[in-house]
């Protein structure tokens, strides 16, 4: 015992930089507030002042990370907290991005909160704290911090999976993505021991300045430790063959939750990737880059063709997903700054695309959040012009098509695979696209060829039929076994209405997920349109990318 | 002001998006009257911009304005564009004149599409237009022009088929848009090379940096290819032979549409493009002369073939087609003045003709056959004086802008140095006399002879009797013509000119006559031009002012434009319908073939790697460890061979 | 290499812990073989006709995960104590605190949420008037969740 205490330096008193962590502290401290504050209460808290109190943490942190971008610009890149966090262009900007998802999922989360009368500040909480664990993966210095952020992320985002107690798939989703990433954390930790045990240092700067000064002749065992890691990373970050969770989990979660899983869980397992591979295994990067290719390439195939045939809008998004975390590969398959930038401006475009694509879904899944057939989008455009238009919107940016930002993310991923001679994995991913672009746009056509068409359309007419007798008491005012008031009773028939499957109830937008819509729908056109601001972003966060 | 210039293409396109989102629920007639005055905003700050342009002098009056850095700097290419607008004296002339003349054109179209199931379409299409064609004209690069190209290329093809239940209006719609594809290849051919030999797109002067600055430095053979590819696309754009017969059928749009869009600003956009790449186009002779025959080949047969046109709308439109030769004559001779000149009379003069043409239609409730019409002077006066004013300035007869705007051109074609410049002038003269002669044929066929409208029996009943317009036209009507009347005034030659558009002087250089021509020769020149308009309009006078049916005049080779569309038909099209069915053929059996079986592959495999998904999470967990063990696998495997 | 000597020791001392518990047990252990009454759930001479019951109420586990995560949390105190006066000073003193005061804030949210009062669940939010036990019911049958649904 004696012998391990005097390892310790005398003086553990170290320079915290509070700078560097205020963003995450922006959002503990909201989740804290917005807890304690529900639970003193007597009655419940509403939930406009719990949605509220987060887009205030979460602008917060928005500004603080900022403030941090420019104290960078103006006085470098440095670590703190005795190196185990680092303050940089590159963390900056995970956190503007994070936060602004926040700020997106909080307003979603609400109006899908107020769709399922489901009240209680848990959701916004949970939504808080697993971002703050995406910023720390963001601004994490070693690979234990990379570990810790993983674990504050996964294990909220766990919760949150399960959030919808009513549906049946929520809980199955939950449980199969609680099982499947603890078991991706322990391989993952698994790889943080043989890289430690081959380095002597879990410090990621420490790692990279030993591999320059030592050439290590049997690395094996800091190669498997790479290959662990690249898998623990692969899991959050959705890439084949680690995937196979991702159908089921984002169908069976709540959307707006998918949506926040799909934008912020992949903002944070990319970014520590990033980080640790081409910043601290850069030298390594002729042993790795093959296995990223392969990995890349799979995901880009696997998530594109299987997406054609999926019948369900939330599913076939999750094979999308895939296909997009294939072209972020892309990015770190070229292991330069540029594919770095590349890389970063993809995540910040497919975020809000993500998070803009499942408000949408929220909505029109209805009460219930369980009608998610593609079926249910024919003919949307007709009923809701705006939703449809949005969907549309972000359906045709994800394919890539200008003058959105979806368009540009390929384009920077695909310059950087091809200034890195990556020409063949180049080609492939545009085939991928092609693809894609062929599911995503059937859903836009779907949303504007006029209901009930054809062949389909048969299916959905009978299921209407068995409803309109439920409706029809509804509308009379006949008692229908609850309370009058207004809200519980059009909730009942809601919900026999979700029992039966189709409905003809006009769908509500509900206000907060109006402001999200506007917010991703503006984001997506105004930085297609002016895609200077963005791309000089990502390039300032990667030429501050080394402490 | 000037580093507001990008207020001028914004102000439109705002309306554009209020009337995309809500145009509906404005409804009529305030749609139009929101587009109206976007439109006239957008005028009231052109003119704030060209006072503060006139408040500078010499190279400070050419102004740059990059508003944001569109497309930021590609690696390895140095491919980079930003969005900036050009302000200098030739924009903000083209400027000023499309807002002003679209301002009109929006008030007149509120009156004419009155009761117009699409009202606040109408209006949504025109603003789109607007804010297109001065992105067009403001751009300071080739790619910010070609955005506006597209833009109102698009907006035009809209407007054509805008009663598309009509199976012309949607088939002439096709047709304009393929002709402006074909021409488009060559923009972009253009826009590849300028990049390949300058690696700038944007236009920059002298000074500037753009490849317009480079102009001196490059081969020859560039030079003439750059020129040449854009002409090919003003071509199609402006409607020069043999790309011109899409402007005829273009006529099936709303009036309003033919006068705004197919006569005062978007066929000018060639004629524009020309000027703009002026300081390239005047090193390169071999493109000149290409210019000027074709300009003025175009001229002459679109001239005879208005000749003897019925439609009063089509003979319209073959007299624009006519004008626009001759501006492309002015460019090919170097004068550039003289072709904006031209351009910016015509827009006044035309745009008077078809609105009054407009209101003739309207008046007589949709009949354009000019043999059905006859003495309207007398239920339709103000229309009908307009109208002459117009006839009498587009004839070419002093003192209207006419007579200035045309007798620079011919004056700057007798005056160039090379032969055929002279053979050029004698055909642009013989093709005055044909534009006075079917002008006056048009002006007395419409409006002096008998009523013979009241003898035609449009299904079963009788025709109501013609009716003057309302005030929203007839403004319009009256402006234009005031600036018809003294439009000369902008350009007179030598030492009577006050001469705002002498400014243009800066952007090209001198204009060429001004060289060679002496006071005198102007003098005989000019009275040469006054008596051939003079003898065309008496001819016509004589000839059509008793008799309506003169078939020896309309022979069917001018009638039917030449045959142009049946050998094209003939030449390219049937041809090109036997290579389509031997392409589809192939595609069918072959490239079809091919994508369905990648396809049916890509869902097969879609369909068979959707197993793996069995929802059984020991199997997932199996999955990913399949996967880890072949990752471990292969870097134990490096590990190992090295 | 010494540096592990510690970690030896305490794993050859767990050993021997539970290698003697089970040799002490032994030794002091009645010698007697238990008869069949004796090893009986009741020894009063009734016979169970089925196995005793193996439910708990799930507010049982859930208490039990509680504590296991308060007392782990509490552990952390211990290193802290043991280098407090030594090394940390009163920067250790703070940032203890903030930590102390996370956990108080759980436990606030836990108290106010009744996850602590044993008995009759007491619920501090209003039930959800639409849940009936019917629409419940019908919900788990019929509903979107059920297996067909997931096709693909």
């Amino acid at each position: 015992m004696t012998a391990l205490l005097a390892a310790t330096p005398a003086h553990l008193t170290v320079k915290i930089a509070y700078l560097s962590i205020l963003p995450m502290l922006a959002l503990l401290g909201g989740a804290l507030v917005i807890l304690v504050w529900s639970s003193l209460l007597r009655r419940p808290l509403e939930t406009v002042w719990i949605t509220s109190l987060t887009v205030l943490a979460a602008t917060a942190a928005l500004v603080l990370s900022l403030m941090q971008y420019f104290d960078v610009i103006h006085h470098g890149a440095h670590v703190a907290i005795d190196g185990a966090i680092v303050s940089d262009g590159f963390s900056a900007f995970v956190a503007v991005l994070v936060s602004a998802a926040v700020v997106v999922a909080a307003l979603v989360g609400d109006g899908w909160l107020q769709q399922e009368t489901i009240r209680g500040p848990e959701f916004h909480v949970l939504v808080l704290v697993s971002a703050s664990g995406a910023m720390v993966m963001g601004a994490a210095n070693d690979l234990i911090v990379v570990f810790l952020g993983l674990e504050i992320l996964s294990i909220a985002l766990y919760v949150l999976a399960a959030f919808n107690a009513r549906r049946r798939q929520s809980g199955e989703a939950a449980l199969k993505y609680f099982v499947l990433g603890g078991f991706s954390s322990a391989v993952f930790l698994y790889g943080i021991a043989l890289v430690y045990g081959s380095t002597g240092t879990t410090n990621l700067p420490q790692i990279a300045s030993y591999l320059a000064q030592n050439y290590v002749l049997h690395n094996g065992m800091l190669l498997a430790g790479l290959a662990l890691l690249l898998v623990g990373f692969g899991f959050k970050a959705a890439a084949v063959p680690f995937h196979l969770w991702t159908p089921d989990v984002y169908q069976g979660s709540p959307s707006p939750v998918t949506g926040f899983m799909a934008a912020v869980a992949k903002v944070g397992a990319f970014a520590a990737l990033l980080r640790v591979f081409v910043s601290s295994f850069g030298l390594l990067r002729a042993d790795w880059q093959p296995a990223v290719w392969v990995i890349a390439v799979a995901s880009l195939l696997l998530g594109a063709s299987v997406a054609l045939v999926q019948r369900d809008i939330k599913r076939m998004l999750a094979y999308s997903s895939i296909n997009h975390a294939g072209f972020i590969l892309l990015g770190l398959q070229a292991g330069s700054t540029k594919g770095v930038e590349g890389s970063l401006y993809y995540l910040f475009a497919y975020s809000f695309l993500a998070l803009g694509s499942f408000a949408v879904i929220s909505v029109v899944g209805g009460p219930g959040d369980g009608r998610h057939g593609l079926d249910r989008y024919r003919g949307l455009a007709r009923r809701q012009p705006w939703l449809a238009g949005a969907l549309a919107l972000f359906l045709v940016a994800q394919a890539g098509i200008p003058p959105t930002t979806g368009f540009w993310a390929k384009l920077e991923v695909l310059q950087a695979a091809a200034g890195a001679h990556s020409y063949a994995l180049a080609v492939i991913a545009m085939l991928s696209a092609v693809i894609a672009g062929f599911f995503y746009l059937r859903v836009v056509v779907l949303m504007y060829s006029p209901a009930g068409a054809t062949g389909d359309g048969a299916a959905t007419g009978t299921i209407v039929d068995t409803v309109e007798p439920a409706r029809a008491v509804g509308d009379e005012g006949e008692p229908v076994g609850v309370a009058p008031g207004g809200e519980a009773g059009s909730g009942a028939v809601a919900l026999l209405e979700a029992d039966t499957g189709e409905s003809a109830e006009p769908l509500v937008i509900p206000g907060t997920t109006g402001i999200a819509l506007a917010l991703c729908a503006g984001a997506t056109v105004v930085l297609g349109i002016y895609p200077a601001w963005l791309t000089d972003f990502a390039h300032q966060a990667t030429l501050l990318f080394h402490p | 002001m000037l580093s507001h210039a990008y207020l001028i293409p914004l102000l439109p396109l705002a309306g554009f998006l209020v009337l995309a989102l809500f145009g509906r629920r404005i409804g009529e007639p305030w749609a139009g009257w929101l587009g109206t005055a976007t439109v006239a905003g957008s005028f009231v700050l052109s003119l704030v911009t060209y006072g503060a342009l006139l408040g500078r002098t010499g190279s400070g009056r050419e102004v740059t304005d990059v508003v944001y850095n569109w497309i930021p700097a590609i690696p390895h290419s140095g491919f980079q564009v930003s969005a900036s607008l050009l302000v200098d004296p030739l924009s903000m002339t083209m400027v000023l004149f499309v807002t002003g003349i679209s301002t009109l054109i929006h008030l007149y179209s509120i009156g004419y599409m009155d009761g117009d199931g699409d009202f606040p379409k109408f209006f949504l299409y025109l603003n789109l237009f607007v804010a297109s064609m001065l992105v067009l004209v403001l751009g300071g690069n080739l790619l910010m022009t070609f955005v506006g190209w597209e833009g109102v290329g698009v907006c035009s093809y809209w407007l054509i088929s805008f009663w598309f239940g009509r199976d012309s209006a949607a088939s002439a719609g096709k047709k304009a848009f393929l002709y402006n594809r074909v021409a488009d290849v060559g923009f972009l051919l253009a826009m590849f090379l300028v990049f390949e030999r300058t690696g700038t797109l944007s236009y920059g002067s002298a000074g500037g940096g753009g490849f317009l600055g480079q102009a001196a430095s490059l081969p020859p053979s560039t030079r003439t290819a750059v020129c040449l590819l854009l002409f090919l696309a003003a071509a199609g754009k402006s409607a020069q032979f043999p790309l011109f017969p899409w402007l005829a059928d273009a006529m099936e749009g709303p009036t309003p549409v033919s006068a705004l869009i197919h006569a005062a600003t978007m066929v000018t956009a060639g004629v524009y493009l020309m000027c703009r790449i002026g300081p390239l186009l005047s090193l390169s002779h071999t493109a000149q002369l290409v210019v000027s025959i074709v300009g003025v080949g175009t001229a002459f047969v679109a001239a005879s073939i208005g000749c003897a046109q019925q439609d009063i709308k089509k003979v319209l439109a073959y007299s624009t087609v006519s004008q626009l030769g001759y501006m492309f004559l002015a460019v090919g001779t170097g004068a550039y003045e003289a072709a904006i000149f031209l351009m910016v009379a015509h827009a006044f003069f035309k745009g008077l003709l078809f609105l009054g043409a407009g209101s003739v239609i309207h008046g007589l409730h949709d009949e354009q056959d000019l043999k059905r019409m006859g003495n309207l002077r007398r239920y339709m006066k103000l229309t009908f004086w307009t109208v002459s004013v117009g006839v009498v300035a587009i004839a070419g007869i002093p003192p209207l802008s006419g007579f200035f705007a045309k007798g620079d051109v011919l004056d700057n074609a007798f005056a160039g140095s090379l032969f055929p410049w002279k053979v050029m002038w004698a055909v642009g003269l013989a093709t005055a006399l044909l534009t006075a002669y079917y002008m006056t044929r048009l002006l007395v066929l419409a409006f002096l002879g008998d009523d013979r409208w009241k003898a035609v029996v449009d299904g079963g009943r009788a025709k109501k009797d013609p009716h003057e317009s309302p005030w929203v036209m007839t403004v319009p009507l009256v402006v234009l013509a005031v600036l018809a009347v003294v439009g000369g005034a902008l350009n007179l030659p030598g030492h009577l000119s006050f001469d705002p558009l002498r400014w243009l002087a800066p952007v090209f250089g001198p204009g060429a006559f001004e060289e060679h021509l002496s006071g005198s020769s102007q003098w005989v020149l000019g009275v040469v031009d006054a008596l051939v308009a003079l003898v065309g309009a008496g001819v016509a006078f004589r000839l059509w002012s008793r008799e309506t049916e003169r078939p020896a005049l309309e022979p069917a080779l001018l009638q039917r434009s030449w045959y142009l569309d049946e050998v094209t038909d003939a030449t390219l099209g049937r041809p090109g319908q036997a290579l389509a069915r031997m392409a589809a053929s192939f595609d069918t059996r072959v490239i079809d073939g091919a994508v369905t079986g990648v396809a049916r592959l890509t869902r097969g495999a879609g369909s068979g790697l959707r197993r793996v998904q069995t929802g059984y999470v020991r199997q997932y967990a199996l999955g990913i460890t399949v996967g880890l063990v072949v990752l471990v696998g292969y870097v134990t495997f490096l590990a190992v061979a090295r | 290499m010494e540096d592990y000597l510690p970690i030896f020791v305490l794993l050859v001392l767990g050993i021997l812990f539970a290698s003697l518990s089970f040799v002490g047990s032994a030794l002091l252990a009645p010698r007697k073989k238990p008869t069949s009454a004796k090893l009986a759930p009741y020894e009063c001479g009734i016979i169970p006709d089925r196995e005793p019951p193996q439910r708990f109420p799930v507010r049982f586990y859930l208490v039990a995960m509680i504590f296991i995560i308060f007392d782990i949390e509490i552990v952390f105190l211990y290193p802290f104590a043991v280098i407090y006066r030594q090394f940390l000073g009163a920067f250790g003193l703070v940032e203890v605190l903030v930590f102390a005061g996370v956990v108080l804030v759980s436990f606030v949210y836990l108290v106010s949420n009744g996850a602590l009062s044993w008995g009759p669940a007491r619920h501090l939010r209003p039930a959800q008037p639409e849940r009936t036990s019917a629409s419940t019911i019908s919900r788990v049958g019929s509903g979107p969740g059920s297996g067909a649904d997931r096709a693909a």
